[in-house]
């Protein structure tokens, strides 16, 4: 029997509501935390889910966070400290082959209950600096899962109600930033402690049952915009395939990357066979907890992009229900146990990117050219004269490519990433660092079209004491590509230099774990820059000129690339323009 | 001595004016409305200005002061029509504008806008890097300022013709040395120059929001400087010899001059006069925890004002569209939801409200200018709540008729529901999505709605004012004596303000005693530059008044609040007091505090205020002697939110006198906005003609 369905206006009161209850969640956590990777680049993602283990709603926050929460659960459920829920529990959970995203993404669940009964969780997962695993901060080069620090399935920090002080005790020794990782769960708890709150609130003004059944109701709302999203793409099969450098310790081996999307009427199916084996390092992804939100992710992107709808649809597990992952156990998309897999980030990103590749014949008005698609994520290091770690974490932006309508941002976040940076100034006052450059790169040019790719960042960090780094980055040798006629952009690169040496900056591999630097040694990062959209010639002559002016082409790229001719004055000539892209439309046809 | 407040908003400039016994009118307190001019506001405001002191009859030279509230500003950012800004900036360092905080203004988009990238405050061939360092923690130069490149990018700027120009150096909060030295080889340059320095402006750490609140100020100055030039000159050629103030986001206000040359204060000027006239309009009748919602057409300015205390915005939250701006502002939120907003049917058969409007051209269906969407004005219409003979003070004829059909063929049919139920669910939509913002604004804070009282005010909020108190459990409403002009009351009330702050990382913990002469020593320099700009205004010393706050965090934190600092010297003992007030702020604020984190004071702030004679608005007469009778003017039916129509009595606001009391089901009418006394409700009018509602149990 099908319950009655909610009122239109009580529906919306009630969506609106649990929108804002996420949101409030997410910002207590980001607001009381005290590493830079949460308060700052806020790495994290708060939500409500019901007793199945569906998101009822998910806060702003990082992409990757928001939908890996349900993989968390249905882990717990496998796991469960004592097998059975508890009011006034709070567990803590990260192990990756229990569904986690990843370990240093802890995740905090509370039961809710109401009236005696278990209704719903509220939970949210943010990234910790520092587990205790084999290198400070990040970790690639590793053997086996258990290197990468403290693994936690269903652990209660609070079993109803009664603080474990064992387990914090156990914390407090198993990590080189100790007080900040205690510090940060207690935001954690705080912030799914105010989501109870505001949730019980809810089911108390409105009855359990009108409550459960508008969150339900939503859900079925977003999956049918997403699934008549999917029923508009052609059915058929679309593939994509791209690489990745390495695993960050065989250099020399390429891993392959093959997207099929399979579209069937107003479902989907990703399917990864066909990509890499699983690696001996680090750099595998958790299926249930990075490889399917990842997917998911991508498509939430492509169909329902916020900037283009006219409103805001329910974040829900609406939008994922339509989709189906499939990657062969064994492989880097879906790892066997003990395979560690810690760093997964930019597989992940490259995945979606090559998602949008796929399906770019058939949606072009939807897609973009070749991204970035990489992460850049970098852990410096070092102990303090009294003998403490300092560990510091930083992700770096990427670059878009070209768009149907637009030209793709510069140094910004990319696809799955969304963080703020570190300021540059908090850094100079709080740790042995200090920035030497960031700005836009200016050594390569973005990717040629009527609508450019984006330029990337370069971003170079000096240690001024001794100290480490680990960097996770990926594309130096896949370049970005170009879409409808418009060209490729660049790859990036990495560099290790020495503050005031006369010697050039050494190149080194994207990814390498806990290389020791010197006093005033320091990276330098270039991210990737993003292939065109469509054809150059088709490009404005005045936004050909607007990109000289401010340093994104030179007069030289301008004519060859784009045939636009400017004269001494750097300023446009439109006849000598005219005459140009005649010629060379005419010599390449 | 006659003074005048004068409010310019989108369709309407409001004004205010108060004479004194001394003044040939004798004392008295007079509003106006006249139709904004927004191609030059100056137009609207002088006819105002002009019609005001007619009615009054009062010699224009009588005016000694007018305080203005404007909009100038924050519309050349909503236009995108600001100066050519060329801007000096360390070598290495060359993009920080256009890489912002690198984050997407959208987390599930492909197609989304960077506006700091589109539409950047200065473009990239007028971000000129010179090579310069200055190394923190201590501020020491690592490399010198090299003059002679810095006098080439001058001198490239000066060749494009470029007049506004920053100079944005890292850590220059720490020393300001080559801002300074910079700044006086471009004005050698560029005599004319209106050059801003990051360290001027916002003298703090962060480098990207410093530098984007210098660009700011320099983007919109020149033009903010020419209109205030060109408003005091117009006012003297009218015979007005008036001193101009303006209202700044901060709520105090300042002199032209200084508006002028840091004209960044003032992007949110008209929004905070709002909120300082609603804590004036509690006071009237002794409530000190109001809740202010002010709504018009195309949206709604919400509030907190515990215990008659404005608060202000952690800085971390001052945005001006996508912008940060580090200025101190009223702490507010507005949201997409007022009169004009659309009701419509989605895709997916959902019922949604706004935020999309249909604004003042063409309006709600009802205006008969060819709108064709049905909106929360038409669904008052249609339920009878608001009255054609006496819309916007019977200025403009509505046609009932249209907006029933909108709302009957957009709404009720495909929903399959009556006219009333659908009319009734836009108004709730609309009324839900407005509570959450206010919870978001209050509750969310750690303030308890239950211990306070809903103000609103705007045209179409009086109308509202019960549902959304029972929404937010607050515990009356309070609707103002003049809905309409509460703004232009707030420019009466305001006190002349003025802030500095310096950055001091200090541990508190820790803090030895050259620490503590440290931050002594930038407590008296900005209490200095206080005291000279409120004695640049004319303020003698004696009406000199200073707050002084620490902004703090716990060490590793990355947002403060603001802790009160003890009166006096910062001593040892007293340093505690600091930690105290910071402790119980953090917990106010996230429900948790960390007794045993140590606390950084990062920044101080000093606010020099010198107080102004509030206005007098007149006590209402009482009314023992009138009955409340006399101000009945006829009944009608009227749908109210729990779905019953009610034959409704209407009654005359400006008949009303103080101790009348009117039973729900009423509705009070007066020129330009509407109340709505629900049945179970009473409203009560008090001495100075504020309107309580409350439940009332017979």
């Amino acid at each position: 029997m099908a319950t009655p369905k909610t009122d239109p206006i009580t529906l919306q009161v009630i969506s609106g509501a649990l929108r804002t209850i996420a949101d409030e969640m997410a910002h207590v956590l980001y607001r009381m935390s005290f590493s830079s990777i949460i308060r700052e680049s806020q790495d994290i993602g708060a939500g409500l889910f019901d007793v199945n283990f569906n998101t009822l709603t998910e806060s702003e926050g990082s992409p990757l966070h928001i939908g890996s929460i349900p993989g968390y659960l249905r882990g717990i459920d496998k796991c469960l400290q004592g097998g059975e829920w508890k009011e006034g529990d709070v567990v803590i959970h990260n192990h990756p082959y229990y569904g986690a995203s990843h370990s240093p993404d802890l995740c905090i669940v509370i039961p809710i209950f109401f009236e005696g009964e278990m209704v719903a969780f509220s939970s949210n997962t943010a990234h910790h600096v520092d587990i205790g695993a084999a290198t400070p901060g990040l970790i690639i080069d590793i053997p086996d899962v258990f290197a990468e620090g403290m693994l936690f399935a269903g652990i209660k920090l609070y079993q109803a109600g009664e603080r474990n002080d064992a387990l914090w005790k156990f914390i407090e020794s198993n990590s080189r930033v100790s007080r900040q990782l205690k510090d940060d769960i207690d935001a954690q708890i705080a912030s799914a402690r105010l989501g109870v709150k505001r949730f019980t609130e809810l089911l108390e003004k409105y009855g359990r049952d009108t409550v459960l059944g508008a969150a339900d109701e939503l859900i079925d709302y977003t999956e049918k915009f997403m699934r008549s999203r999917i029923s508009e793409i052609p059915d058929g099969e679309y593939r994509a395939e791209g690489f990745l450098d390495d695993d960050g310790r065989n250099r020399d081996e390429r891993l392959p990357i093959k997207v099929c999307v399979r579209i069937e009427g107003d479902s989907l199916e990703v399917d990864l066979t066909g990509s890499a084996d699983q690696v001996p390092t680090a750099f595998n992804v958790p299926f249930d907890g990075s490889t399917k939100p990842a997917c998911y992710c991508a498509f939430r992107v492509l169909l329902m992009d916020t900037y283009t709808a006219d409103y805001k649809m329910p974040p829900n597990e609406g939008s994922f229900k339509p989709i189906r992952v499939t990657a062969p156990k064994g492989s880097i998309f879906n790892p066997e146990f003990p395979a560690a897999a810690e760093a997964r980030f930019t597989q992940c990103n490259r995945m979606i990117d090559l998602i949008i590749k796929a399906l770019a014949p058939v949606i072009p008005d939807k897609v973009t050219a070749g991204n970035s698609a990489t992460l850049s994520f970098a852990a410096y290091s070092g102990v303090k004269p009294g003998g403490d770690y300092w560990v510091f974490l930083e992700v770096n932006e990427g670059a878009y490519g070209g768009r149907p309508l637009s030209d793709g941002p510069d140094t910004i976040d990319n696809l799955m990433v969304n963080t703020r940076n570190n300021p540059i100034e908090d850094l100079g006052m709080h740790l042995p660092m200090i920035c030497d450059r960031y700005e836009i790169r200016d050594d390569v040019m973005p990717g040629v079209g009527k609508y450019r790719g984006g330029l990337g960042v370069v971003k170079s960090q000096r240690l001024l004491s001794q100290g480490t780094c680990t960097h996770e980055c990926e594309r130096h040798y896949d370049v970005p590509w170009g879409f409808m006629g418009g060209g490729e952009g660049a790859v990036g690169k990495v560099e290790i230099y020495t503050h005031g040496s006369d010697g050039a900056p050494r190149s080194v591999p994207s990814k390498f774990s806990a290389w020791p630097l010197e006093s005033g040694q320091g990276m330098s990062y270039y991210s990737p820059c993003g292939g065109g959209y469509g054809d150059p010639y088709e490009r404005p002559p005045e936004k050909v000129v607007d990109d000289v002016l401010d340093g994104f082409c030179t007069v030289q790229h301008a004519r060859d690339a784009y045939g636009v001719v400017l004269n001494e004055r750097n300023d446009l000539d439109i006849r000598a323009t005219n005459a140009l892209r005649s010629t060379l439309r005419n010599q390449k046809t | 001595m006659a003074r005048i407040g004068v409010d310019v908003g989108g369709t309407c400039t409001d004004l205010i004016l108060e004479t004194f016994e001394s003044d040939s009118t004798g004392r008295g307190v007079f509003i106006h409305k006249v139709e904004s001019t927004p191609q030059d506001q100056s137009i609207g405001v002088l006819n105002g200005i002009r019609q005001i002191c007619e009615t009054a009859g009062i010699k224009r030279e009588e005016i000694d002061l007018i305080v203005h509230g404007t909009t100038v500003a924050a519309n050349i950012t909503l236009e995108h029509n600001g100066a050519e800004v060329g801007m000096l900036t360390s070598r290495g360092f060359r993009d920080i504008l256009h890489i912002a905080r690198h984050k997407r203004p959208h987390n599930f988009s492909l197609q989304f806008d960077v506006p700091w990238q589109s539409r950047p405050l200065v473009k990239r061939r007028n971000r000129i890097p010179v090579s310069e360092r200055i190394f923190p923690p201590a501020g020491r130069i690592e490399e010198p300022l090299d003059e002679e490149e810095t006098r080439a990018a001058a001198e490239l700027l000066k060749s494009r013709g470029i007049k506004s120009i920053i100079i944005c150096f890292l850590f220059s909060f720490l020393n300001p040395a080559h801002e300074k030295r910079a700044k006086q080889i471009v004005l050698e340059v560029i005599p004319d120059a209106y050059v801003s320095c990051s360290s001027e402006i916002a003298n703090v750490i962060r480098e990207y929001e410093r530098f984007s609140t210098t660009a700011m100020n320099a983007y919109v100055g020149p033009k903010v400087a020419l209109y205030l030039q060109h408003l005091e000159q117009k006012l003297q050629s009218e015979g007005i010899t008036a001193k101009l103030r303006i209202m700044q986001s901060n709520g105090g206000v300042s002199t032209a001059e200084k508006c002028a040359r840091e004209s960044v204060s003032i992007l949110m000027s008209g929004l905070a006069a709002g909120v300082i006239g609603g804590r004036y309009c509690g006071a009237l009748s002794n409530a000190g925890n109001i809740l202010t919602v002010d709504i018009g057409g195309t949206s709604a300015d919400l509030s907190t004002i515990p215990d008659g205390n404005i608060k202000i915005k952690n800085s971390r939250d001052t945005y001006v569209g996508e912008y940060p701006v580090l200025t101190p502002m009223i702490d507010m939120t507005t949201l997409g939801a007022g009169g004009g907003s659309i009701a419509y049917i989605d895709e997916g058969g959902h019922f949604r409200v706004g935020p999309q409007s249909a604004g003042a051209d063409p309006g709600p269906v009802c205006y008969a200018r060819g709108g064709v969407e049905p909106t929360v004005t038409d669904a008052q219409v249609v339920l009878g709540r608001l009255d054609p003979e006496h819309f916007l003070g019977g200025n403009l004829s509505i046609d009932p008729g249209l907006a029933k059909k909108a709302i009957t063929e957009k709404i009720a049919k495909p929903l399959n529901m009556t006219l009333e139920q659908a009319a009734l669910g836009i108004i709730r939509i609309m009324n839900s999505n407005m509570s959450l913002a206010i919870r978001a604004n209050s509750v969310a804070r750690g303030y308890d709605t239950r211990d306070f009282s809903l103000m609103p005010f705007g045209g179409a909020g009086p109308l509202n004012g019960v549902a959304l108190a029972r929404e937010i459990s607050a515990k009356e409403v309070i609707v103002p004596p003049a809905p309409g002009i509460t703004a232009a009351i707030g420019l009466l009330v305001t006190d002349m303000k003025y802030e500095f702050t310096t950055s001091v990382p200090t541990l508190i913990g820790s803090a030895q005693q050259e620490d503590l002469d440290r931050i002594n020593r930038v407590v008296d320099k900005l209490k200095t530059l206080c005291r000279e700009r409120l004695l640049e205004d004319g303020i003698p010393e004696n009406s000199h008044d200073f707050e002084q706050f620490a902004e703090c965090r716990y060490r590793g934190q990355g947002f403060e609040l603001r802790a009160e600092m003890p009166d006096g010297k910062l001593t040892s003992k007293n340093l505690k007091a600091i930690e105290k007030n910071f402790h119980a702020e953090h917990e106010r604020d996230y429900g948790w505090r960390f007794n045993d984190v140590e606390v950084e004071i990062v920044t101080v702030r000093v606010i020099g205020v010198a107080k102004v004679e509030k206005l007098k608005w007149p006590r209402l007469e009482e009314g023992s002697g009138s009955p409340v009778e006399d101000a009945f003017m006829y009944e009608r039916p009227t749908t109210f939110d729990d779905g019953e129509t009610r034959v409704t009595p209407r009654y005359n606001r400006d008949k009303l006198r103080a101790g009348h009391a009117i039973s729900g089901p009423a509705i009070v009418i007066q020129h330009n906005s509407t109340t709505m006394i629900p049945a179970g409700y009473r409203g009560r009018v008090q001495e100075f003609g504020n309107l309580h509602i409350s439940e009332h149990h017979a």
